[in-house]
């Protein structure tokens, strides 16, 4: 921070006719200040790295951890490891992808948003938070594309 | 000198944290000097730049509603049916009762879906830092949590003995988001609340859902049965149930008031209140899950195995 500006923030604080709008501006700009320098360190210290799907193991444990006793069966991993699709004893299929240093997952509904591509499959679950994902799997992309094509008439049957 | 301080303090409050920030700046940078040394994905900038910006988002909301919040303090101070003085040990009595009604609130905000709606975002970072310490609620006031807070004005408490316990409180906590320390001493661990019990409350685990509610004290917990150890086999997850999967300072900041919102609306009238009071995850038709839910089915599990 430069010199004047921390004396005319200095000047600001100091005079006795300030109004609490003033304040809280001032304090506000120079909390942004530090929020950006903070933001900056942990981007020059390469902090998050670049987290990918280990192995299927790996896949098997983040779907647990999605969904509570999700217990994987069939896992296909996306060829950069960035996604993965499991699917359990019961037909259910969770959608694993990354989100910053971590992963998130959610459950596959409806084969509304399916899209195949060759060997890559776009998938959406209905859920906007989560958004849209392609996947590269490879062979399996149309074995999956013809099972998750079933969902809505497993659900129906249900 | 002191006995004026705490006088002045008990008379129009003394706000620590203003005075705790060149800390909390200080040991997020050492924290995340440690974890590019021995954790990169410990931090998250994305999550970080979020977490910091919910913090400072809370502290102007906060300071625009401090007038209401003083107001309706001191209005019960100006009913009350006793006074209190400002003594040595009025103020660390009223620092445990203040802690005791932080439990509570904690509690209740974990337990019903009106306060989780405001306090859910404090969880929906997956990482567990200190930055997250800082990502604080920017719709506590329109919840009404200050209302556990301030309560004991209308029994003689001055409302600025509260603002400065509260304020204590708070700055207590900021240190117990770390996955850098592992252990305090155990007689620390058995009266303090610490970061090991800290992050059995942030975790999603199962085990570990809906655990240690304690500010300072974690002797609440286990006075009231809510307190979990974090076990070595067991690592902590860390975030929401349903993990948001985004950094979106509004998503995190109101996804479950848009929820709740929607509940209401779809719900049947006869189910509309529960989707207010009832625990985060509830449904009138049994197809959401709860933490006591979620808690039993992973248990039945581990009988099956």
């Amino acid at each position: 921070m430069s010199g004047k500006l921390v004396a005319a923030i200095a000047t600001l604080i100091a005079r006795p006719d300030i109004g609490p709008a003033l304040i809280i501006g001032a304090e506000t700009v120079v909390s942004l200040i530090i929020v950006v320098a903070l933001y900056g360190l942990a981007r020059a210290l390469r902090l998050g790295g670049d987290v990918r799907i280990a192995d299927a193991a790996h896949a098997a444990r983040l779907a647990e951890a999605a969904s509570t006793g999700f217990a994987a069966q069939d896992i296909t991993l996306d060829r950069a490891r960035i996604g993965a699709l499991v699917r359990n004893g019961e037909g259910r299929i969770l959608l694993i992808r990354r989100h910053g240093a971590r992963f998130v997952g959610s459950e596959l509904t409806s084969h509304q948003g399916i899209r195949l591509d060759r060997h890559t499959l776009t998938l959406e679950t209905g859920d906007r938070q989560f958004g849209a994902l392609t996947l590269d799997l490879g062979a399996d992309a149309q074995i999956w594309a013809a099972s998750l094509r079933r969902l809505e008439t497993v659900d129906s049957a249900a | 000198m002191i006995a004026d301080l705490l006088q002045r303090a008990a008379t129009t409050g003394l706000d620590v944290v203003p005075f705790a920030v060149p800390f909390f700046v200080l040991t997020i940078v050492i924290e995340m000097v440690w974890a590019a040394r021995h954790d990169p994905t410990a931090y998250e900038p994305a999550d970080t730049l979020t977490s910091l910006l919910m913090g400072l988002g809370s502290t102007i909301a906060g300071a625009l509603v401090a007038g209401m919040i003083a107001l309706a303090a001191g209005w019960l101070y100006a009913h009350r049916v006793a006074t209190v003085p400002a003594l040595w040990w009025v103020w660390i009595a009223v620092f445990f009762l203040d802690d005791f009604n932080y439990y509570l609130f904690h509690r209740a905000a974990h337990r019903v879906r009106w306060f989780w709606a405001s306090h859910v975002n404090h969880h929906s970072s997956q990482h567990y830092n200190l930055s997250t310490a800082l990502r604080q609620s920017w719709t506590g006031f329109p919840a009404f949590s200050f209302a556990f807070r301030i309560w004991p004005a209308l029994f003689g408490i001055a409302p600025g003995m509260l603002l400065t316990v509260g304020a204590i409180n708070l700055v207590y906590q900021f240190w117990i988001h770390t996955e850098a320390i592992d252990r305090m001493p155990r007689w620390f661990e058995a009266v303090m609340n610490t970061p090991s019990h800290h992050r059995v409350h942030h975790a999603t685990n199962p085990r570990y859902l809906d655990r240690n509610y304690a500010g300072v004290f974690i002797v609440w917990d286990r006075l009231f049965r809510s307190f979990t150890p974090e076990l070595r086999e067991e690592p902590v997850r860390y975030g929401i149930v349903h993990q948001l999967g985004t950094f979106s300072l509004l998503t995190v900041s109101f996804h479950e008031w848009a929820a709740i919102a929607r509940d209401l609306w779809r719900a049947p009238f006869r189910a509309k209140l529960g989707y207010l009071l009832r625990a985060p995850g509830w449904s009138h038709d049994g197809s959401r899950d709860t933490s006591d839910t979620i808690r039993a089915r992973w248990l039945a599990q581990q009988e099956d195995r």
